[in-house]
């Protein structure tokens, strides 16, 4: 890619480049690169880090610790990250519960929200889920009705990922019953430490307990939490999912899992020399590193007609999750490959008792991705909405 | 950063459009692909007025002085045209091979009357037992004295049958030589036939026939240069082909009726049409990418070029290519029903150039391999931690 850039570009990526690399603890980074699992004070030390030099929250309004770059720096900082293995800001606070608020909230709620949540002392939860409410998310029931100065808060929200973590939850609510489903929906701020919030576990088939079932049983919420105009939740939920789709194809990343996959082959043996040589699986291998130039280029082609300032969604970001989801799925796949037997083991550590050779880094987490990975052909909108998006978007139909 | 065409790019774009518009609709087009040539002296003098066959070459020659870019700009249109003149095997395969190869004479000699659309060149390179594999030739050259006499049989030739000259390969001196024979010489036998998209290419048969050995020394690294900016052209022709391709479809699932409703009322239509989409925005970034690998190499230092990351881009970029127009071409006609496999229906008529596209000069498995041989694309160093 830094053929593409200007000079003043290069210069920024090698400034970012260098400060990932000085400023991000080795040991998360390392942990990030060889597939461990992040803890929370991982992801919480790297943050404030990031927020401390001002690259936590760049894609917010200068004044609430943005800052003023254009797409392709805002591109660059986070391919970088990605590259660095530097675990991203949580994505609750940094790119969507930070920006509805700095666009939609009274100048009070801001000022009590926003610092804590780009320095992510409050760590936020996500509440729109419900058990009926998927793709079709308008059709949420979790209801607020209003009693004086308090909402009354009743129903449940589902797939809150990290919920365990969650100081605080942003919510859509029902607010009127009686409107067409979309115009009766608000945007509720809940701490999460109030009487009647419950939150269950749920267990996934990577085993992991990463999304949770949050139960509200008349929980009061006080008026002041309401983010904008009641009624309204719905344009701020599309504004946060439209910001959701940036950043999604996740290339850095990709690119990272994809060397990762190459480097193990590389010394694997097989019969004929290493799993390298192997003509299938290197086909398979450099059809893979094809996508996903493809999709970096994509990626570019989308930015570079984009200006400074204007951030409405191109629909084209479609194509990015689409086919970025896929190849994310397919290179777990692949790692998973790349390990043979060895790489069906549900292990949480790759070291064994003495006298047993230490299983590959890779398999602490292929097998585990794999399955963790089917989520992402099916949340920021499955697979089959952005199909449906680029089709009347784009081709009319 | 800045990925879009230049407002004099842009300008060559819509003159060459606006000129396929109005002179080489699918009437003109079906007249010409039926005719016994196969292709139009007229329209080809009309390139040739228009300066297009003469923008990668130099001033020096009555070329444009400009470079691979714009031929990329008219190869996407005549792609949305399905335009059936010999433009890939006289300006980018036998004029980029006489200009990366020959001497300043040769070029003289041939490259004036080839841009003023006089002169037609093929490359004679494959042969009929080697598949794809250029760098191994059967067909030799031997010293004659005078020149060189070369002999072997070339297949897969490109515009066979109208060419004046042929830039041959042959082995010479344990390498890889390129020859110029004349079409009309003593001991040259040409057989034309017709491609399946209707382009027309052949086969020839040299028999002691004279040569004059196109610049000196092995031609292997010139043969791979020319045929990389080859595939390159042929994923912006793919690329116009596929987007046209991709649009009459969308407009026939808005049009066309069944059950009382058109058909692209059907989420199942939809989603195949949003893939194909996909696809197409795939195969756009990777015709860009080409592109950037070959007038990257353009704009380097004569001799500074980068020459084993151009090959493995535009090897990259094929491999997004050829299963875009397999994917594209197959969805076409499958989203219009029999009326796609017509003759009469354009549809039919980008499946043929987008199936021929493919498995021109490699196909996905050669590529695939190749690439494969050469490291790939993505360094193993990319997930260190230093």
């Amino acid at each position: 890619m830094d053929q593409l850039l200007n000079q003043e570009e290069r210069e920024f990526a090698q400034h970012m480049r260098d400060f990932y690399r000085t400023e991000i603890p080795e040991a998360i980074r390392y942990k990030v690169a060889t597939g461990q699992e992040m803890g929370k004070d991982d992801l919480v030390t790297t943050q404030r880090i990031l927020n401390k030099h001002g690259y936590a929250v760049p894609n917010w309004p200068v004044e609430w610790g943005g800052q003023d770059w254009t797409p392709v720096q805002r591109h660059i900082w986070l391919e970088e990250m990605q590259l660095a293995c530097v675990p991203q800001p949580l994505a609750f606070n940094a790119s969507m519960v930070g920006p509805v608020i700095a666009a939609f909230g009274s100048q009070e709620i801001k000022e009590r929200f926003l610092p804590a949540t780009a320095n992510i002392d409050i760590w936020w939860s996500q509440g729109f889920s419900e058990p009926d409410a998927g793709s079709d998310l308008a059709s949420l029931k979790t209801s607020a009705v209003r009693k004086g100065d308090v909402y009354i808060v009743n129903g449940q929200k589902t797939w809150t990922t990290l919920g365990q973590y969650g100081d605080w939850i942003f919510m859509l609510v029902r607010t009127d019953p009686t409107v067409k489903k979309q115009a009766g929906i608000s945007f509720l701020l809940i701490d999460m430490t109030t009487p009647g919030v419950t939150v269950r576990p749920i267990e996934l088939i990577d085993g992991s307990v990463e999304v949770n079932e949050v139960f509200f049983d008349n929980v009061e919420v006080p008026v002041e939490n309401l983010v904008g105009e009641e009624n309204k939740g719905w344009t701020y939920a599309k504004f946060l999912l439209g910001n959701e789709r940036t950043g999604i194809a996740r290339i850095g990343t990709s690119k990272v899992n994809l060397a990762r996959a190459k480097a193990y082959a590389a010394m694997t043996r097989t019969s004929r020399g290493t799993l390298l040589d192997d003509p299938m699986f290197s086909a398979r291998l450099t059809k893979l590193e094809a996508r996903l130039t493809a999709l970096e280029f994509t990626q570019l082609r989308i930015l570079s007609t984009q200006v400074a300032g204007n951030d409405q969604p191109d629909p084209r970001s479609s194509v990015l999750k689409l086919h970025g989801s896929q190849l994310q799925q397919d290179i777990t796949e692949l790692l998973v490959d790349v390990l043979g037997p060895q790489g069906l083991d549900f292990i949480e550590a790759p070291a064994t008792a003495d006298g047993f050779t230490d299983l590959p880094t890779a398999s602490v987490d292929a097998i585990r991705d794999y399955f963790n990975y089917r989520k992402v052909t099916i949340y920021g909108g499955s697979s089959e909405v952005q199909r449906g998006i680029i089709s009347k978007a784009i081709l009319g139909l | 950063m800045d990925l879009e065409l230049t407002d004099e790019q842009r300008e060559l774009k819509s003159t060459v459009a606006r000129l396929l518009r109005t002179e080489y609709d699918a009437a003109a087009r079906e007249e010409i692909l039926r005719s016994e040539k196969g292709w139009s002296e007229e329209k080809w003098q009309t390139f040739a007025e228009l300066g297009l066959l003469g923008l990668p070459f130099s001033e020096d020659y009555d070329g444009a002085d400009m470079g691979f870019a714009e031929v990329a700009v008219v190869m996407e249109e005549f792609g949305r045209a399905l335009v059936l003149e010999p433009y890939l095997s006289t300006v980018v395969l036998g004029g980029g091979l006489v200009d990366a190869a020959g001497t300043p004479q040769q070029k003289q000699d041939i490259l004036p009357g080839l841009i003023e659309g006089e002169k037609l060149l093929a490359f004679a390179g494959y042969e009929p037992t080697s598949r794809y594999d250029l760098t191994a030739p059967s067909t030799t050259a031997a010293d004659s004295g005078s020149g060189f006499a070369v002999s072997g049989e070339k297949s897969s030739v490109l515009g066979a049958a109208d060419a004046h000259t042929f830039v041959v390969s042959a082995a010479v001196d344990g390498g890889v030589g390129l020859f110029l024979v004349d079409a009309d010489a003593q001991g040259v036998t040409v057989e034309g036939r017709m491609q399946a998209d209707g382009i027309r290419a052949g086969s020839v048969v040299f028999a002691d026939a004279p040569a004059t050995r196109l610049g000196a020394g092995d031609a292997s690294a010139v043969i791979e240069r020319v045929v990389d900016t080859a595939n390159a052209a042929l994923a912006a022709e793919a690329v116009g082909a596929m987007e046209a391709s991709l649009t009459m479809t969308a407009e026939y699932l808005k049009t066309r009726e069944q059950f009382g409703a058109p058909i692209g009322v059907n989420q199942v239509l939809q989603h195949r049409a949003a893939d194909a989409y996909a696809t197409l925005e795939s195969a756009k970034s990777m015709a860009l990418y080409a592109k950037l690998a070959i007038t990257g190499e353009e704009s380097a230092d004569e001799g500074a070029g980068d020459s084993k990351s151009r090959h493995r881009d535009v090897l990259a970029s094929k491999l997004i290519i050829d299963d875009a127009s397999r994917e594209i071409s197959q969805e076409s006609i499958q989203m219009h029903g029999g009326i796609g496999m017509t003759m009469e229906y354009p549809i039919g008529h980008y499946a043929k150039r987008l199936t021929v596209i493919p498995r021109t000069f490699d196909d996905v498995d050669t590529v695939s391999q190749e690439l494969a041989s050469l490291g790939g694309l993505i360094e193993p160093e990319a997930a260190d931690l230093s």
